[in-house]
Parts: structure tokens; sequence; C-alpha cells
């Protein structure tokens, strides 16, 4: 059996691993995003040796992972903001560190912290970015901002890091990009703004031929949005797969053991937590592969129900809690 | 597209424009009346004696001003930019990154240029009200090294403040202070005129120059 994670993503396998699981997303539709043997590193400390993932043009991807997995890093390489130690990355056809302006109108590129220039006021961010987009849809900035009854000429430097947020992600709309990259967008927002947000983002998903690639740390919002996801662990190690296989393949089973050492992590076994209440495995394998697995492996593990699981529980199941 | 670029550089920039205007109105008031001043209290021959026998500059008030305004209006241009690295936003408009540092760099020092074009003007009207022509002209010509600390200061403190990495800030901190520092080894009169040609040509490097940090800046590693 294949190792569960792997730092390439989507290769087809058999049987019921990540692999299996990954070999169902869309290959051979083209890519808004290709990386291809990614590497970077801090100093000595390496964040990605050889990342390797696809976004499918016309779809809603979203990259999960904990804190410090390299979201933002991976972000910042696809934008040409951080020249990588190896491999590539290319975006719209175009290396990501040499984009052209025609490409780079076509992204709508959400920072971190939904930055912005905060000297502006609402009006004159709108006059600044309006020239540049050729199908600058002004109409949708102001339908977005104008619900934060504030007067026009309100400097973006007094809102609230909501009201700030509130105004990015209209400029990012009012691009009308074919590609979206948003770098965690729900920093800040409430559930309220949110749910306006994904509304919005639906919509212009209808529009057809548009490609989102997200990171969020609000995993919940992800399973009505997305059509893949990405799994981001430390090192680089990834695993992409359609969401929805995701959440019909990866399992969570109670279990109970005498006194001796718990299971790890291994082929089969994806995670194992011991915090909680009850101890709990999650795994990829169906519930016979996983008796027969502990039967060889772990002996003294006996298998509990399998429990009902939300994405969130499912994406800390997967990713671990620490 | 140009226009926009251009009403960021000016939504920046204009109350910094505006404090130095007054600034540079001030000064130059101040010289008025330092010099108006002096000829009520002084006879005219000891004036003379020290402005042109015992070479005191009797308008050195105005020696650091245009290094000064150099440096606050690349401060208050590029500070924005730098702040929770809001060049990104910039890098990514579709625009060429050398044309769009370029029309800052161009707009930041236009108004540099503006100032100073008040300054000499001032100088020269201020000068002329009480000396002969041939001084007022000489006046303008032994400033004219303190204008172009003007160009030096404002890319100086530019360079340094596009640049990613701190130690190479410090490098074109270095080299803005010493070429300043060229320019203000002078005691007397026109003692730049042979020079300050050369001088001027070399501080056009400054132009292509500041397409590096923002390079650096776009692809670090």
């Amino acid at each position: 059996m294949q190792t569960a994670v792997s730092s390439t993503a989507a290769q087809p396998s058999s049987g019921a691993t990540p692999s299996a699981l990954a070999a169902e997303s869309t290959t051979g539709s083209a890519s808004a995003i290709e990386v291809q043997h990614l590497a970077h590193r801090y100093g000595s400390r390496v964040i990605y040796d050889d990342l390797n993932f696809t976004v499918p043009a016309e779809r809603v991807v979203a990259l999960l992972g904990k804190n410090g997995v390299g979201k933002t890093t991976l972000i910042r390489l696809l934008m040409g903001y951080l020249k990588p130690s190896g491999g590539q990355c290319r975006v719209l056809g175009e290396p990501s560190h040499a984009l052209s302006p025609a490409t780079r109108a076509r992204i709508g590129l959400l920072f971190e912290g939904h930055l912005a220039y905060d000297f502006m006021s609402i009006a004159e961010i709108e006059r600044f970015y309006r020239p540049f987009f050729r199908r600058w849809r002004r109409e949708l900035f102001y339908d977005l901002v104008d619900r934060l009854e504030l007067p026009r000429d309100h400097k973006i430097a007094h809102m609230s890091c909501g009201q700030r947020s509130q105004v990015v992600l209209g400029l990012i709309f009012a691009q009308d990009p074919d590609l979206m990259i948003l770098d965690d967008y729900s920093m800040g927002l409430d559930a309220g703004y949110r749910r306006l947000f994904l509304d919005y983002l639906k919509r212009y998903l209808d529009q057809g031929g548009k490609t989102v690639f997200v990171t969020s740390h609000v995993v919940q919002d992800m399973e009505a949005l997305v059509d893949e996801v990405i799994f981001l662990k430390r090192g680089g190690a990834v695993l992409q797969l359609p969401l929805a296989a995701f959440r019909e393949g990866f399992r969570c089973f109670a279990f109970e053991q005498d006194g001796s050492a718990p299971p790890q992590p291994d082929a089969v076994i994806e995670n194992v937590d011991l915090h909680g209440r009850e101890p709990l495995l999650y795994t990829f394998a169906t519930r016979e592969q996983l008796t027969e697995h502990l039967r060889e492996h772990w002996p003294q593990v006996q298998l509990g129900d399998e429990r009902a699981m939300t994405l969130e529980d499912a994406f800390i199941g997967l990713t671990g809690k620490y | 597209m140009l226009r926009a670029i251009l009403l960021k550089e000016w939504l920046k920039l204009r109350w910094a424009l505006l404090g130095l205007a007054l600034l540079h109105v001030g000064m130059l008031a101040y010289l008025f009346l330092s010099l108006r001043h002096q000829f009520q209290v002084e006879h005219s021959e000891m004036i003379w004696y020290w402005a042109f026998e015992l070479r005191r500059l009797p308008y050195d008030q105005l020696m650091f001003l245009p290094a000064l305004t150099g440096a606050v209006i690349a401060v208050a241009q590029f500070t924005p930019e730098m702040i929770g690295g809001r060049f990104r936003l910039s890098l990514h408009l579709p625009v060429r990154g050398d044309v769009l540092v370029w029309t800052w760099v161009v707009f930041g020092a236009g108004l540099g240029l503006v100032l100073s074009v008040l300054d000499a003007a001032g100088l020269y009207g201020i000068m002329r009200l009480f000396f002969p022509r041939e001084a007022a002209v000489s006046a303008v010509l032994t400033a004219l090294p303190w204008l172009l600390g003007g160009w030096v200061a404002y890319f100086g403190t530019t360079l340094a403040l596009l640049e990613p990495a701190a130690p190479r800030r410090l490098v074109y901190l270095a080299l803005g202070l010493a070429f300043l520092g060229l320019l203000y080894l002078h005691r007397g009169y026109q003692e730049y005129d042979r020079i300050l040609p050369a001088l001027a040509a070399a501080s056009l490097l400054f132009i292509p120059a500041v397409i590096l940090p923002a390079h650096r800046y776009r692809h670090r590693s």
C-alpha cells in the first residue's frame, strides 16, 4: 500500500488509499495552476522539497493545512513574490516569476490580512483600480461596499478589519478575474459577511470559466464551495483529491485497547487522536481493511463504531490537532 | 492607467507637499527678512565685506533644505508602499514593474524639482532686491550643489526604502550620505562650478539603479 500522503498529488493507484481517491481528481483538463517539483526553504528550514499539484481550470480548489505549513509561502511563490529554490510554478500558462501584465489582469489576488492602500478612501481606491482592468465591474464593488453604510470618502485606514476586508473583496470581484487566488479570505470576517462573500463567490462562479484557489482557516465554509481540496503538511507532503471523495473515503473510528502502546500512524492509519474523551483513529481504509490491518499489526486494539464527521473534524483528523 | 498611478502618488504626497511648500516659502521669507534686517542694522559696506571679502554666505539657511525635502518626499512616497508589504499590491497591477517604479520616481523627483525651482527663483529674486545681478546669479550657482543634494537625498532614501535586504539598505544609505557629503564640502562661492556637471551626471545613475531593489523585492528567494 502506498504512503497515505505523498508529496506528489493525484497519482492513480488502486485500493482504498488517498492516492486512489485522488485519482478521481480531474486529470487531463487544462490547468490554471501547475506546480512541479517545487522546492523552497528559509535558511536551513525546508518548507517544500518536491511539491507537485495542479489546480484544474474552472474548479474551486482549497489549500488546507495547519499554521506554518507554508500556505502563504506557496501563494507568494505562485505570484512570483518569492523565488523558489527549485522546480517551477505556472499560472495561467506563464511562469509565476514572469507573469505578463495581461495575465496579472486576469488574476484576482487577495493578500493575507486583506492588504490594501489604507491611505485611500472608498471612492479613491475604486477610482485607482478601475483603469487597470478592462472588465472592471464598478457596480459589483459598490454593491458590496455600500452595505457598510459608510460615506464614500471614508478612509480605509479608519475601518475595522472586517470593513476593510469587504472593500478588498469588492475590488477583487469588480476586477472580474478568470482566476482568484484568495489567501485566508475569512480573516476578520464575521459569520454573516462570510456567508455574503460565499454567495458572491458562487455568483461569480456561475458565470462559468472561473477558477478559484483559496486558503482558509474556516474549514466548514469549504464544504459548500470547493470541488477539490489539497492538504498540505509540514515538509511539503501534499494530498489532493475531490472534496466528495475525501468526505466519502475518510473515516473516523472509535477504538479501545488494553494498557499497551496505542496504535501509531502508518500506511493505513492516517492519524490517532488520544486527546479527546474517547480515542479515535482516522483512515482512508474501509472497516474491513482496517480490521484486517489492526489484527495484523495492532492486535491489542479493538475497533469501535464509525463516527460521523464534519469537514472540520475530518480536516483535524487528517492533519492532527497539534 | 498613468493617471491612476499618478493619482495614488498624489494621494500619498499631497500633505507632505503642502507642508514642504509652506516650509520652503517660510524659509525664503525668513531669508528675505534676515537680509532686510541686516541691511537695516548694518552699513551696506559692512555686509559687502562679510559676504564677498570674508566669503560668508548670507543665504546658508537654505543649505540643507533641498536634501531634507528629497528625503521627506521619498519617505512620504515609499513608506506607505513598504508598510505591511503593500508594494506587492502595486507589483500585481497589470503594468510593467519598471515602468511603474520609474513613474513613481519621476513624480516624486518632479515635485522635488518644482520646489528646487521655487528655491532658486526665490533666492535669485531676494538676492536681487539687495545685491547686484551678478551676486544673485552667483548665489544660485553656489546653491546648485545643495539642489543636487535634494535629488541625491530623494533617490538615496528611495533606494533604502525599496530595498528588501537590510544590509543592502545600509549600503544604499551609506552611498547616499557619502554622495551628499561630497556636495557640502564648499565654504565659499561657486566652488563646484567645474565639478558639478560630473556630479550631476553621476547622480543620473540613480534613475536606472532604482529598478534593482524593486526587482529584488519582486523576486526574493
